[in-house]
């Protein structure tokens, strides 16, 4: 590679990675704490989870439930496990009986609890966890423009992450070895941000492509939509297998509907390790009614296991079926690869805590590019003017990204608080503490002081959140471990955790300070 | 460090040009090319392959829009391949 093209690249990195880097370190910052989102769900609600992974309730049970509340007659009822929650979600559409009430003409959507039997609507069963990562892909930015921001901060995050990784090519083998941390800031900013971007570049380059997959799907899509299926979205559905089958409804009732249960032990006797995550019901109680049963085998036993039937109820035939057990359609298995890939969920805690640490290390990778952005703009060349502008950058963009950690950390502590906190709550609090601490920060005009008082903040508050949880509770770690309620007491050891990392950072970072001034040099 | 800006492109409109070459160009060549593929071979396959293979493909052809001096060459090329594969595209209706 010659020296013209080293430089170009290089000014591509950085100006590509110093765009992005605020909106890149947000998303991966509230998408490293979403590998816990289900965890941090249940520690706010003080819940166990025991069946994991799919729908937790008997489906007669769930509809003789619902049709305490709903005509159900002539509706399609879909219900669906998304989390590790206590709750399915349950989507019903409006009846297509001309002869139902005026009530069962609309359609609905709300979560019902498989324990209590309870439903919430969405707004009332929102959560920290459901907040933390929904913001990882900027959803409280109305739709569709949020869902874009994350998608192009992410295919940009490509385009740097390539360029990166292509400057640093020649120097690959002999800078791994190279850190030197007792030298200047500066050289560590460096040294760090080459090997850990080093190391963290396999994950980073599935998070780039999947998060770009997953929020710009629609816009790569659309050129092969218009000129190979003449703009038919459902013919282009269909070619990808992610069609919606509809059943007409036939307006002859079905007499005494049975119970749908013998269906799904049917389905779960015949597939070994089947995990049912969606139930479909079309045209119920008519002639038309079916019943499509979706979901797959546990990852670790098949990582492509996905399983559908459909069984029309009143001749209990089975219409359609995609066994599991067998070789996943190439369609499916991109899909789930794609999705398990991004989400981790297919290992376990381990594969996620891991996640976890690779998430906060780009983080890292992310505030030490802008770092050395600032200290290799610092030099004589450089106008005071210019300086300043670059100064009040870093101010700003330290002051924003780093007091994310206080403020997740006095979020958990306030919805235990202020339990049942919901949506008004955690968007008050948040953004407005978040926007309180920036400016803060930000007037301080000093890295340094944000740097050691967000972590030193963060730890505390983290410190507190295991002890909230037992003042509200009455449960400490060990008690929520002796009652099997791993997901609550793996919320407050992780954040013992974190907070102790913090401190013993801020320690090392103190040391690096007063042995940066020993050297006469300041940052 | 940082990169020695008499190697960089000077001028706004050599800048404007690799910048949109790159994004636009990019992406309308990297959708060509999906698209003639996806005429040639399995086109069930080359659309869900296109999932992650187009992020890339686009990707790498912005980096490789900063190569050249002239950016209005780049854009020359892209356009060049994505009126060839319109010509196929229109030849196999």
């Amino acid at each position: 590679m010659g020296k013209r093209m080293y430089n170009v690249l290089f000014h591509t990195h950085t100006v590509s990675g110093i765009v992005i880097s605020v909106a890149l370190y947000i998303i991966f910052f509230a998408g490293s704490f979403s590998f816990f989102r289900d965890e941090i769900i249940n520690w706010e609600r003080g819940h166990q989870v025991e069946i994991k992974d799919e729908i937790a309730i008997n489906i007669d049970t769930a509809l003789s439930h619902l049709g305490q509340q709903y005509e159900l007659r002539g509706r399609d009822i879909n219900l669906r496990h998304y989390y590790n929650e206590r709750q399915v979600g349950v989507s019903l559409s409006a009846s297509k009986d001309s002869t139902a009430s005026k009530e069962a003409r609309v359609g609905a959507f709300f979560y019902l609890d498989t324990e209590d039997k309870s439903t919430a609507t969405y707004p009332e069963s929102y959560t920290l966890g459901e907040f933390l990562y929904r913001l990882h892909f900027f959803a409280q930015i109305p739709y569709p423009y949020g869902y874009h921001l994350s998608g192009f901060t992410a295919f940009f995050f490509l385009f740097t992450i390539l360029t990166g990784i292509i400057i640093h090519w020649r120097k690959i083998v002999t800078n791994f070895y190279v850190f030197r941390p007792w030298a200047k800031l500066k050289t560590i900013w460096t040294d760090s941000h080459t090997a850990l971007g080093l190391i963290g570049f396999p994950f980073q380059l599935v998070y780039a492509l999947t998060g770009a997959f997953f929020m710009l799907q629609s816009i790569v899509m659309a050129p092969y939509i218009a000129v190979l299926y003449n703009g038919d979205q459902q013919a282009f559905d269909k070619a990808l297998e992610q069609e919606h089958s509809t059943y007409e409804y036939s307006h002859r009732p079905l007499s005494g509907i049975e119970s749908l249960s013998k269906y799904t032990a049917e389905v779960q006797s015949k597939w070994i390790d089947f995990k049912i995550t969606e139930l479909k019901i079309d045209n119920y109680g008519d002639q038309n009614m079916y019943l499509t049963i979706s979901g797959n085998i546990d990852p670790r036993n098949k990582m492509n296991g996905i399983g559908k039937i459909t069984y029309k109820v009143a001749d209990q035939n089975i219409v359609y079926e995609k066994n599991p057990m067998e070789k996943n359609s190439y369609a499916d298995v991109t899909k789930n690869i794609l999705s398990r890939l991004h989400l981790a969920d297919y290992a376990g805690y381990g594969l996620r805590i891991i996640s976890f640490i690779l998430g906060l290390i780009s983080c890292y990778v992310i505030l030490s590019g802008v770092m050395i952005w600032l200290v290799a703009r610092d030099k004589k060349s450089v106008s005071d003017k210019q300086k300043k502008f670059n100064q009040s950058v870093v101010f700003w963009y330290l002051a924003i990204c780093l007091s994310m950690y206080p403020m997740v950390a006095l979020e958990f502590v306030l919805v235990k608080l202020f339990a049942p906190a919901g949506m008004t709550f955690i968007y008050k609090t948040f953004f407005i503490g978040w926007l309180v601490l920036s400016i803060f920060f930000a007037w301080k005009k000093n890295n340094a002081f944000t740097t050691k008082w967000s972590l030193g903040l963060g730890a505390v508050l983290g410190l507190f959140i295991p002890l909230v949880n037992w003042i509200e509770s009455g449960n400490w770690i060990w008690d929520n471990l002796r009652l099997a309620c791993y997901d609550i007491a793996f919320i407050d050891i992780f954040w013992i955790a974190l907070s102790v990392f913090s401190l013993l950072s801020l320690r090392r970072m103190k040391q690096a300070i007063v042995l940066d001034k020993k050297s006469g040099k300041t940052f | 460090m940082p990169a020695n800006p008499k190697y960089l492109a000077q001028s706004k409109w050599q800048r404007f040009a690799k910048i949109t070459a790159g994004f636009i160009g990019g992406f309308g060549v990297s959708a060509a090319i999906h698209i003639v593929l996806a005429i040639w071979f399995d086109r069930s396959i080359v659309l869900i392959t296109s999932s992650f293979s187009s992020f890339l493909l686009w990707s790498v052809l912005f980096v490789v829009a900063y190569i050249p001096r002239n950016g209005w060459r780049v854009w020359a090329i892209y356009l060049s391949i994505i009126l060839l594969c319109g010509a196929i595209v229109l030849l196999h209706q």
